[in-house]
């Protein structure tokens, strides 16, 4: 009971905190003597939690004033992690660059990310100080710049500290979201590490840094494609298999990869086992062709809607599952992802502005504060809409792709069973299967039987146990056979004689 | 002259006239073969060049070579690139 009135009596100061500092932003704004009025009011919102609308304020400021002093810093900070730098966005290079601000350096460098020019965005990075709390994040901007401009070293180095950075942050935040983002940023360098080792062909490395990556991680489960690309550039099919065999595992259902089918059908190319190769490209189109079919549906239906993709999120299970199972699917799998999280928590942060804003009696102030929410809540909309597009599109385009690659496989297996009926041979076995020999560990791998159960601590560690079928051998010909005919017919005359012998000597 | 025309043309009438009776009497040639012979097919010879083929054959045509250059992986920059712009 004393717990619920603790939590209560908090809440009625924060609320009386937020609507004390919306009255003294409105007195401020009110006030034609006042100084420095925008920079002021930014700081009341901001105290009030009302960061969507303190930033055409901030705006403001920033472009009027010569110099920012710390504690705008701060509120730069604030509105940057509330909000997302992109709010930013369309402010002027000449007013960003104006002040000395890691914050809005920070916001020019990933703003030449975005715009690919990656020699002046290492440029901005390069002047937030070490001390920074975007550090983290601008060493893995730097490092993806780096690495995107051909310089790996460079790339790892800034990877390393970005890794360093992220999870010093994780032990000094107390709140469990923020943890859980800089642990996702510290898998994000480490894995970065890994994709440029396996570009360097440094594969025994590569798999060094993936393992990095813990099995509850939120990235393990996009981590097990790309350790079994390491595994197949190794030539070690039988791991591959073993690795994509994980995404059959039920809680992984959301998990769907095409690009992994197409893998696993190389493997068993690789492999010569043609009909193993040939069922799952059969399996693919039998799969992947209405799940392609649903999703065109949808995008060609909807393909000018500035919203629709953002409230199918928002749609009940059973609603998406009756448009079709996949499309529900793969809604699930974008929720998951970081990008759709945090603008999808700054979306909240600015409707439940909006609410309150709504509530209170409309003067000039308010109508300005409601009219730069509504902007703000319209502008998160249309890019998470344009996120979840993009993404599908992607998905489609990626399983038309594959489609062409698997059918390329298919007419190679046709060519290569034509070739050896011409050549009049034959491959060893017709379906070469499992043996523990096949297996290849190192030290530190895991190995566990597959017995048509999976368990949580063997995911990831399964290996298949195939022998390469590829030895060709002589088939059997209407001269072979005569000859054996001939020869058992020898070997029985002889058989015949030496008895006879036998009998005469007795 | 008209003498030696008659002549002529007498002359070529008899003459053919005469092959005319000849053939007709000509005798009529009865061949008559071997009713059994053996062929030792091992010993038999074929002089000359020999230009058929001894069997039937194909001429053997170009093969065409089909595309083999399966996807593969190479690298991750499109990915890395998707990360940052993700990131927040």
């Amino acid at each position: 009971m004393k717990k619920i009135i603790i939590k209560l009596l908090l809440i009625f100061i924060i609320c009386f905190e937020a609507f004390g500092s919306l009255e003294k932003a409105r007195q401020l704004y009110n006030d034609p003597k006042v100084e420095r009025k925008n920079e002021k009011i930014t700081y009341e919102l901001i105290m009030g939690d009302y960061y969507f609308s303190a930033i055409p304020f901030a705006i403001k400021h920033i472009a009027s004033t010569q110099k920012i002093n710390p504690e705008f810093e701060k509120a730069l900070k604030a509105l940057v992690v509330k909000a997302g730098p992109e709010i930013f966005f369309d402010v002027s290079t000449e007013v960003l660059v104006k002040h000395d601000s890691p914050t809005l350096y920070f916001v020019l460098g990933l703003r030449y990310f975005h715009e690919k020019n990656y020699a002046l965005a290492i440029k901005y990075l390069e002047k937030v100080p070490d001390n920074n709390y975007l550090q983290p994040e601008v060493r893995l901007t730097k490092g993806a710049a780096y690495s995107l401009l051909g310089n790996s070293d460079a790339g790892y180095t800034e990877y390393k500290k970005c890794y360093n950075y992220a999870e010093s942050a994780v032990s000094s935040s107390a709140n469990d979201k923020i943890k859980r983002y800089y642990a996702i940023l510290k898998e994000t360098c480490s894995i970065h590490v890994a994709r440029l080792k396996f570009t360097s062909q440094e594969y025994d490395k590569s798999i060094e840094a993936y393992d990095e990556i813990d099995k509850t991680s939120y990235k393990w489960p996009y981590v097990l494609l790309e350790k079994a690309w390491v595994k197949f550039k190794q030539k070690d099919y039988n791991r591959t298999l073993g690795l994509l065999v994980t995404y059959k595992y039920p809680l992984l259902e959301s998990y769907f990869m095409p690009e992994s089918e197409l893998l696993t059908a190389l493997s068993y190319h690789k492999l010569c086992l043609w009909e193993d190769a040939l069922s799952v490209v059969d399996q693919y189109y039998k799969i992947y062709k209405p799940r392609s079919e649903a999703l065109a549906s949808v995008l060609i239906k909807n393909k000018t809607s500035d919203n629709y993709f953002f409230y199918l999120t928002h749609e009940s299970t059973q609603m998406l599952e009756a448009k079709h199972p996949f499309i529900k699917s793969l809604i699930t799998q974008i929720k998951k992802t970081v990008k759709y999280n945090v603008e999808y928590g700054a979306y909240k942060i600015a409707m439940k502005e909006a609410t309150l804003l709504k509530k209170m009696n409309r003067d000039d102030f308010i109508r300005v504060l409601i009219e730069e929410t509504d902007t703000q809540i319209n502008s998160k909309i249309k890019s998470l809409n344009w996120y979840i597009k993009e993404y599908m599109y992607e998905f489609i385009n990626k399983i038309n792709g594959l489609s062409f690659q698997l059918f390329k496989i298919r007419i190679d297996i046709m060519s290569k069973k034509r070739d050896l009926i011409y050549k009049g041979t034959q491959l060893i076995s017709d379906r070469g299967r499992g043996d523990l020999k096949h297996v290849n560990r190192t030290v530190d791998e895991q190995f566990w039987e597959f017995t048509g159960e999976f368990w949580a601590d063997e995911l990831g560690d399964y290996s298949f146990g195939l022998k390469s079928n590829c030895e060709e051998v002589k088939q059997r010909t209407f001269e072979d056979v005569k000859q054996e005919i001939l020869e058992e017919e020898k070997s029985q005359k002889k058989k015949d004689d030496d008895s006879s012998k036998g009998v005469k000597n007795d | 002259m008209t003498k030696t025309i008659v002549t002529i043309f007498l002359f070529t009438l008899f003459t053919t006239s005469f092959h005319a009776f000849a053939e007709n009497k000509k005798e009529k040639v009865i061949v008559e073969y071997k009713k059994y012979e053996r062929f030792d097919l091992g010993n038999l010879e074929i002089q000359g060049s020999v230009i058929a083929p001894g069997d039937v054959s194909v001429k053997e045509r170009e093969r065409k070579v089909l595309e083999t250059d399966f996807y593969e992986k190479k690298d991750y920059f499109p990915d890395i690139r998707r990360d940052v712009l993700n990131l927040k």
